[in-house]
């Protein structure tokens, strides 16, 4: 007869067989890739030529997510405290009906969407310049970084909002309508009282977008020209125009860097949690 | 619902494994109409010549990054019975290494319309000999494509190009190196303008120190840059042009064309070729040294190849310069396909400023310091 523990093991077995093969190995290859010459020998040139042509869109990466995160978390505490704190039933049931939208369309699309839409000439200008609200010359085109943060914000607000939302409506009323007896405006509730209580889970939320966006290839490509880009983008570029998988390891080095830092944060936040209670 | 079960997952088998009937994969490195060409003109064609042979046509995506994945995959299946393709159309940078790491066949002397065939590009690929190995599918071509309407007299050159954009900022629209081979040919022409000798860079040798004489060229560039928008893509350039947004751009001859017979682009748009020359590239048929259909990619690179099929499927319907020698499809062609092929960028034209790309090496390093100097 099978133990318990032997059992236990035969069951997780598939699932690690498969984080296995499909993420630790491809993951130790790229490191190794990054790390090492053609001929096995350890070195440090893919990140000194990485560092040279990609030094820019390094930092413009991580300026992008950073930011895209930031508008991302007051868009979705906006929505999500509307959703809670709300007392105006068609507003709040419209909001709901509308909001989740975004998640169920793919990055392409929305990249496509925004392509003409925030384009010089493009559906958003043409229509303040129809009803009259914008000058047709001091029409500009968003398709450069704003264009990418616009369209990162768009897609991952929902998801980040869907679960605020969620953290806001279990958590105990009593106190949210404590303050609001005392006469604290709806807002000073939900930024004094709410948020505090749900502030593990908008960080959750932020860093599992974070960590997405950063892996993005498509909006980058399509939303704004070249220069600067996104670190996905530079990846691709390398391995296409030169077939040169070393310097593209250590780009996905540096990404699974900033990601980390990411994962650091949220891990330390929640182990003083522990700590806490 | 059992029974629809049995019959959708039986209906799903034989779409899968057709028993008897063989299949020829066609796997095409290049923007949609490319794909579109095998799937809806030539595949078609072939299959009703050759009854029983299916043809079944795969993108694997725009520019050279396509023919990497095909690359990747012949590379793959090297120590494989059979290659998952039988005949592949690839970019020239990717037809060189795959001659020569052996995964092409020799097949253009069993292929009679391997002597319609001139051009220089058959035999050298960026530098690389792949004589017997290919035969162009067709010849494509950049240029600069303008709104007639804002631009009365188009800049002729690279250098009045220059000037044109200093004295009309951010009418000018190029999509980088990134985004797309226009934006690549675009630099490498201006490489050719202003970073010394361009029939070294085409013909060879490679030396390593050529690519320090580029400085001045590259620093130029950046400054350019500054007056000029950087669009997202191809397909990009040409919606800015379309929208106004942009009077002048570099643009792929045939995506132009194509987009104009669309209506995706407005009569007024016209073309030039600067001088001292922009690089246009041809698309090779090959056949992958372990497919388990040698006989039937042949005959099907045979009709690819044929007279009538390049005046009626590259010229007429798609807008390419033919892949074999023009002088064969004569006869074969009505005059306005001809004309209209023609009318912007001349054959004079075309045989002054129509260069190759530079040879694999150079290109790289253009490539490469392009992203050192100007980009970062």
């Amino acid at each position: 007869m099978l133990s318990q523990r032997q059992l236990a093991l035969i069951l997780i077995a598939p699932g690690l067989l498969l984080v296995a093969a499909l993420f630790l190995y491809p993951l130790g290859f790229s490191l190794v890739s990054a790390f090492t010459r053609a001929d096995g020998t350890l070195t440090l040139e893919w990140f000194a030529k990485a560092y040279e042509l990609y030094s820019g869109d390094i930092v413009f990466t991580v300026i992008i997510v950073l930011a895209s995160c930031l508008l991302t978390a007051l868009a979705a505490i906006a929505i999500a405290g509307t959703l809670t704190l709300g007392d105006n039933p068609w507003i709040v049931g419209t909001l709901k009906a509308l909001y989740r939208w975004p998640l169920f369309i793919p990055f392409i699309v929305a990249a496509q969407c925004m392509r003409t839409f925030l384009a010089k000439n493009g559906l958003m200008n043409n229509t303040f310049v129809s009803l009259g609200l914008m000058e047709p010359l001091s029409a500009t085109s968003f398709l450069d970084w704003r264009g990418i943060i616009a369209t990162f914000v768009w897609k991952q607000t929902p998801f980040v909002a869907l679960l605020v939302a969620g953290a806001l409506a279990s958590i105990d009323r009593a106190t949210l309508e404590a303050g609001r007896n005392l006469g604290a405006s709806r807002l000073r509730v939900l930024i004094e009282l709410a948020l505090p209580q749900v502030m593990p889970t908008l960080l959750v939320a932020l860093v599992l977008s974070f960590v997405t966006m950063l892996s993005v290839l498509s909006v980058p490509l399509m939303v704004s020209g070249s220069q600067p880009t996104m670190l996905t983008v530079d990846m691709a570029f390398r391995i296409n125009a030169y077939g040169d998988y070393a310097t593209a390891n250590a780009l996905g080095v540096i990404t699974y860097l900033i990601s980390a830092g990411a994962a650091i944060l949220y891990l330390k936040r929640s182990m003083a949690k522990e700590a806490t209670s | 619902m059992r029974i629809l079960t049995v019959v959708c997952s039986t209906a799903a088998l034989m779409v899968a494994t057709p028993l008897s009937a063989q299949t020829l994969n066609v796997a095409t490195a290049g923007d949609q109409n490319m794909v579109d060409y095998v799937k809806d003109y030539l595949g078609p064609m072939f299959e009703k010549s050759h009854p029983g042979v299916k043809v079944v046509s795969v993108g694997t995506g725009a520019g050279d990054s396509g023919s990497q994945k095909i690359y990747e995959k012949l590379d793959a299946q090297k120590t494989a019975a059979a290659s998952d393709f039988d005949v592949v159309v690839i970019h020239q940078k990717a037809a060189g290494t795959m001659v020569k790491e052996g995964l092409l066949a020799k097949y253009t002397d069993k292929v009679d319309t391997a002597k319609l065939v001139t051009s220089e590009t058959a035999t050298n690929s960026l530098g690389a000999d792949v004589s017997g190995f290919v035969l162009p599918m067709f010849q494509s071509q950049t240029a600069l494509a303008y709104n007639a309407d804002l631009v009365k007299s188009p800049p002729g050159t690279y250098a009045e190009l220059r000037e044109w954009a200093k004295k009309n900022p951010k009418q000018f629209g190029y999509n980088g190196i990134k985004g797309g081979m226009s934006g690549v040919a675009f630099v490498a022409g201006w490489v050719y303008a202003f970073g010394g000798d361009a029939d070294k860079l085409i013909k060879g040798p490679y030396d390593p120190s050529v690519k320090a004489s580029w400085d001045g060229a590259l620093v130029d560039l950046k400054d350019f840059n500054k007056n000029v928008v950087i669009t997202p893509g191809n397909a990009g350039t040409l919606d800015m042009l379309n929208r106004g947004e942009i009077a002048i751009g570099p643009v792929w001859v045939d995506m132009f064309y194509s987009w104009q017979a669309d209506g995706k682009l407005p009569p007024n748009m016209k073309l030039k070729l600067a001088a001292p020359g922009m690089p246009g590239q041809p698309m090779y048929y090959a056949v992958p040294e372990k497919t388990a259909h040698r006989k039937l990619a042949e005959e099907f690179i045979a009709l690819a190849t044929s007279p009538q099929v390049q005046a009626d499927g590259i010229v007429k319907r798609f807008n390419w310069y033919p892949g074999i020698d023009a002088k064969n499809l004569e006869g074969k062609l009505d005059q306005a396909a001809w004309n209209k092929l023609f009318s912007d960028i001349t054959p004079t034209d075309l045989s002054k400023n129509a260069k190759a790309f530079p040879i694999a090496p150079y290109f790289n390093d253009i490539l490469e310091s392009y992203e050192k100097k100007v980009a970062n």
